[in-house]
């Protein structure tokens, strides 16, 4: 541990929200230091209280949310109780705060140079407006945004979400600050933008010496970015110590279940380890060990569900809150939670199995309005899509946000309408079939969406829910529905209440018992997982993976998350803007990648291995998506690839066989391997996302 | 449906008892007689005696008893509303809905239709169709139905849009559910609430116009009353006997102020309900 005092000391902080039905404690006690030119990792599932345990560092607790007692001490001074007008002076000059959504944090209607001015004229009074116009255009240079000077003029709507992330890493920095937050700074980011203003928020740090906390659910990029971790479950910090530590020694059954419920992009494993149950509800925190309903080595001793364990060193520098500390490496051995690298051989593609879905040449263009003048647009979500999957197949569709994943799914479903092309099911083409006509064969092919709280229609009990497609079908059976539930993993008595009784993991349960309802052939899973938390997520995944096995299902499963694509594929496409790039099996893809656009997704991953994570030279791709509007001549990709040359400018390379069998690659240039290119600056001539 | 009543809660609540007590307890009462004249016994104040025979609330200027042509009028005025409230919420939802759900040219018609309706005042239509076709209480709830259809179809059109793209409703189509299934099943059973609230609101807003076209001479024809006619009947008097316009005007007045009030409590309560759940879903 370091031996200069902390910058940040948290001490016994308890924060309530009061309801009608008693307070409800969303923090218990924590307490941590900080110290100078760290990045302390706060890493927890949402509920954890990672982001309450910020919000009352920085006093922006809101009523009826209250801070009960505790002390906050910042650079010696205890501003707990500090009266508001002096705590304003705190903020924004000695720490300040990165949010999650930079639409939401930057005010639409002022220019982005004048937000960043006004928090520069607010703590340094005696700056002249010359002085603090130059400082703006210098901390957009920082953060590596081009033609400083234009963009401090243009207003947020006319920056993209990775630029105004960066915007907003400038408002934080402007006044040097001691401390930065940053809480779920790239969560809302494609993970190649992740990636850009991961490096910009380290350049900012570098440059400004500011310690930094950085607050995420993502273990990845803890594990790349930060030097201590402290993981928070249930109101409490459970686990805290340096980044290696905790990554390959972990202490306490809640991180080892942690870590093991990751999907990774690096390994292949046949079934995800899965932390059992749910994240409690902080109403209804449970008594003595907060973890102890979940956890399988406390599980049945009278000390964890009676005593509340404290955060104890278990070896240097190394705390854990486990009564059972000492025991955890072996349980985790016993489990098999411990994370190995094994590649495990894959599953043998059925080639013999029938093809259930075979999409030919798929286009679908939307019209749009033009921003100036008359007339419309043409926008062409998806440009010619192929591929076949068959039965009992994963195929994993994988892009970032606007590639047109989404599109192409409900295009497959019959909720667009395909602009050219065919959809083939079991061999028969649904495009262009009269919405009567269609209805029959849709029953082959369902759904289930991301968001686990739009899906469910709020006022239907689970039951109504999951006999909707029977009814509509004319094919209710009431036994349908229990064994339904019962296929699922959810008990009978779920069946008479109603969505909001129930977490989200549960609800993504309803969602597909509602997709097997009808027997299909094919389920189209859009982001199933990605809204769930890490130790929910593995257990639906598992849970798919088990339903495919027993039904025989075909998925088409649509992520933009790597490393769930590789765990659950047997086959793998990846998009960029609306056309397939590279295709072929789960290995062939994510092993030996051959459009540069793959090696970047790869790369951009944040590995949760810390060795692994600091010595690997990684690919920052430039700038952002271009404008759909107006991709690129030639390869779309060409505006931010490593490997473009005048070719590529001038000739769409076709997606063909370029390497091994059954492995399709859309590039002039298509070799296995990553070449020997200085790749990893930023790049300052990104774009204006104008669309 | 209300939990924690709040002081609105409990203001609309004694307002529309009292209203109640007037309109459905008064005819059950000795002495109910709305119509029999006695010019002997014309205007007489509240509480007056005369020849022993007691009187309320006075007698109007025909003689006939004040109070149970107030309970009568608020028969009347709460019928009409209620029924007009009703059309206008069947056709206003339903047309909203088909907006929302199918767009394109269906959606064009409906809300140009509303643009157009509300483009025309709508007492100057009510004043020139009810002067045509003759004012009976049929033809005046059927035209204060038609005419307040716009309020239901706008929010149910804007609702139905976000609806639309929910995915239940996605996933429901999936399962080969038919555009009717789905504003019946989904569209439907998730606007009604709100449809309600605006109904409160409007239900308040017709029984004024009721009352205003009554006044007029062109809402409800003597010898029926209606509160919006006592006034105007009591208008002649107001120096020799104020009560037959006044009294009227409280009932309305109670009968309103507690719709809008008790409209309100279901918007907050509403509100609350929103709020809990998307707190839910963070």
């Amino acid at each position: 541990m370091p031996t200069e005092p902390a910058i940040l000391s948290v001490r016994n902080l308890v924060v309530d929200v009061p309801s009608a039905k008693g307070t409800t404690r969303l923090l218990d006690g924590v307490s941590l230091d900080v110290y100078p030119n760290e990045v302390l990792g706060l890493v927890g599932e949402s509920g954890s209280g990672k982001s309450i345990t910020m919000l009352a560092v920085m006093g922006l607790l809101e009523a009826p949310v209250r801070l009960t007692s505790g002390e906050i001490w910042l650079r010696g001074r205890n501003i707990v109780d500090l009266p508001f007008n002096d705590m304003r002076a705190v903020r924004g000059r000695e720490m300040s705060m990165i949010f999650q959504d930079p639409m939401t944090s930057l005010n639409p209607v002022l220019r982005i140079g004048g937000q960043i001015a006004e928090i520069i004229e607010l703590h340094q009074p005696s700056l002249s407006s010359r002085q603090v116009k130059d400082r703006v255009i210098e901390l957009l240079e920082l953060v590596g945004i081009p033609d400083a000077a234009r963009r401090a003029r243009q207003y947020p709507n006319e920056f993209s979400g990775g630029m105004r992330q960066r915007a907003m890493i400038a408002m934080a920095i402007a006044n040097d600050p001691a401390l930065l937050i940053a809480d779920e700074p790239t969560t809302a980011l494609d993970v190649t933008i992740q990636a850009q203003v991961m490096e910009v928020l380290a350049t900012a740090r570098a440059r400004t010496g500011a310690t930094m906390i950085l607050i995420t659910h993502d273990l990845g990029l803890v594990a790349e970015a930060a030097n201590r971790i402290a993981v928070m479950y249930g109101g409490r910090i459970v686990e805290e110590s340096a980044i290696q530590t905790v990554f390959h020694r972990p202490r306490h059954p809640y991180t080892v279940g942690l870590l093991a419920s990751l999907p990774r992009v690096t390994a292949q494993r046949d079934k995800l380890f899965s932390i059992p149950g749910q994240v409690p509800d902080m109403a209804q925190r449970p008594g003595g060990c907060v973890f102890h309903p979940r956890c399988g080595l406390g599980k049945d001793r009278p000390d964890c569900r009676t005593i509340v364990p404290p955060l104890r060193p278990v070896e240097t520098s190394h705390l854990s809150a486990c009564h059972y500390a000492e025991e955890t490496p072996e349980w985790a051995r016993r489990e098999g939670a411990v994370v190995e690298q094994i590649i495990a051989p894959s599953a043998v593609s059925p080639v013999e199995a029938t093809v259930t879905l075979s999409v030919d040449d798929l286009y679908k263009d939307f019209k749009v309005r033009r921003a100036r003048g008359w007339g419309k647009d043409i926008l062409r979500a998806v440009g010619g899509i192929s591929f076949d999957i068959r039965q009992g197949e994963t195929l994993g569709l994988v892009g970032e946000s606007g590639c047109g994943k989404s599109t192409l799914g409900r295009v497959i479903l019959g909720l667009h309408d395909a602009t050219e092309g065919a959809v083939l099911l079991k061999g028969k083409n649904l495009v262009g079939m009269s919405a009567r006509t269609l209805r029959p064969w849709r029953r082959e092919m369902q759904v289930v969406f991301q968001d686990p709280y739009a899906s469910l229609d709020p006022r239907m009990t689970i039951a109504e829910i999951i006999a909707e497609p029977l009814r509509i079908n004319s094919a209710y059976h009431p036994e349908r529905i229990t064994e339904l539930l019962g296929q699922v993993g959810l008990s009978v008595e779920a069946a008479g209440r109603r969505p909001a009784q129930f977490s989200g993991g549960q609800r993504q349960r309803v969602a597909i018992a509602r997709a097997l309802a009808l027997r299909p052939e094919l389920i189209v899973l859009d982001e199933a997982v990605s809204a769930l938390d890490v130790s929910i997520q593995a257990q639906v995944i598992n849970l798919l993976k088990q339903l495919q096995r027993d039904l025989g299902l075909a998925y088409l499963f649509i992520s933009h998350d790597l490393s769930v694509v590789r765990h659950i594929s047997d086959r793998v496409a990846v998009m960029y803007l609306g056309k397939i790039v590279e295709t072929g099996t789960r290995e062939q893809v994510f092993d030996a990648p051959c459009h540069p656009y793959t090696q970047a997704l790869l790369s951009a991953i944040p590995n949760p291995d810390p060795n692994d994570a600091r010595s690997r030279r990684r690919i920052i791709l430039k700038g952002d998506l271009p404008n759909p509007l107006r991709p690129p001549s030639g390869c779309t990709f060409r505006t931010r690839c490593f490997k473009a040359q005048s070719i590529c400018a001038v000739e769409e390379p076709q997606l063909l066989q370029r390497t091994e069998a059954g492995h399709l690659s859309a590039c002039h240039f298509a070799t296995p391997g990553v070449p020997e290119v200085p790749a990893n600056t930023i790049d300052p001539a990104a774009q204006t996302v104008t669309a | 449906m209300i939990k924690n009543p709040s002081l609105t809660t409990a203001i609309a609540l004694v307002l529309l008892t009292a209203v109640v007590l007037l309109v459905a307890v008064v005819p059950l009462l000795p002495g109910y007689d709305p119509y029999t004249q006695d010019l002997a016994g014309s205007l007489l104040y509240p509480f007056e005696m005369l020849e022993g025979k007691r009187s309320i609330l006075g007698t109007d200027k025909l003689g006939r008893d004040v109070l149970s042509r107030l309970a009568l009028a608020g028969q009347v005025s709460i019928v009409i509303g209620l029924c007009a409230v009703t059309i206008s919420m069947f056709f206003g939802v339903m047309l909203g809905l088909i907006a929302g759900y199918f767009r394109g040219w269906s959606e064009s018609l409906i809300m140009g239709l509303a643009d157009l309706q509300l483009s025309i005042p709508r007492v100057l239509l009510l004043i020139a169709v009810t002067a045509i076709i003759g004012s009976t209480v049929v033809n005046l709830t059927l035209l204060l139905g038609l005419t307040s259809w716009v309020a239901y179809g706008r929010v149910a059109r804007a609702m139905s849009l976000t609806l639309r793209e929910r995915e239940f409703v996605l996933s429901a189509i999936t399962q080969g559910a038919s555009p009717i299934w789905n504003i019946r099943k989904h569209m439907l059973p998730n606007v009604l609430p709100q449809m309600l609230i605006v109904g409160t609101y409007e239900l308040g807003a017709i029984i004024t116009l009721e009352a205003a076209l009554s006044y007029l001479g062109l809402g409800v024809q003597p010898p029926l009353p209606s509160w919006g006619l006592m006034i105007s009947e009591g208008q002649s008097y107001l120096e020799l006997n104020p009560w037959l316009s006044v009294l009227p005007g409280i009932a309305l007045f109670m009968l309103i102020a507690g719709v809008q009030f008790l409209s309100q409590a279901f918007t907050s309560e509403g509100a609350e309900d929103r709020r809990v759940s998307s707190n839910l879903a963070t």
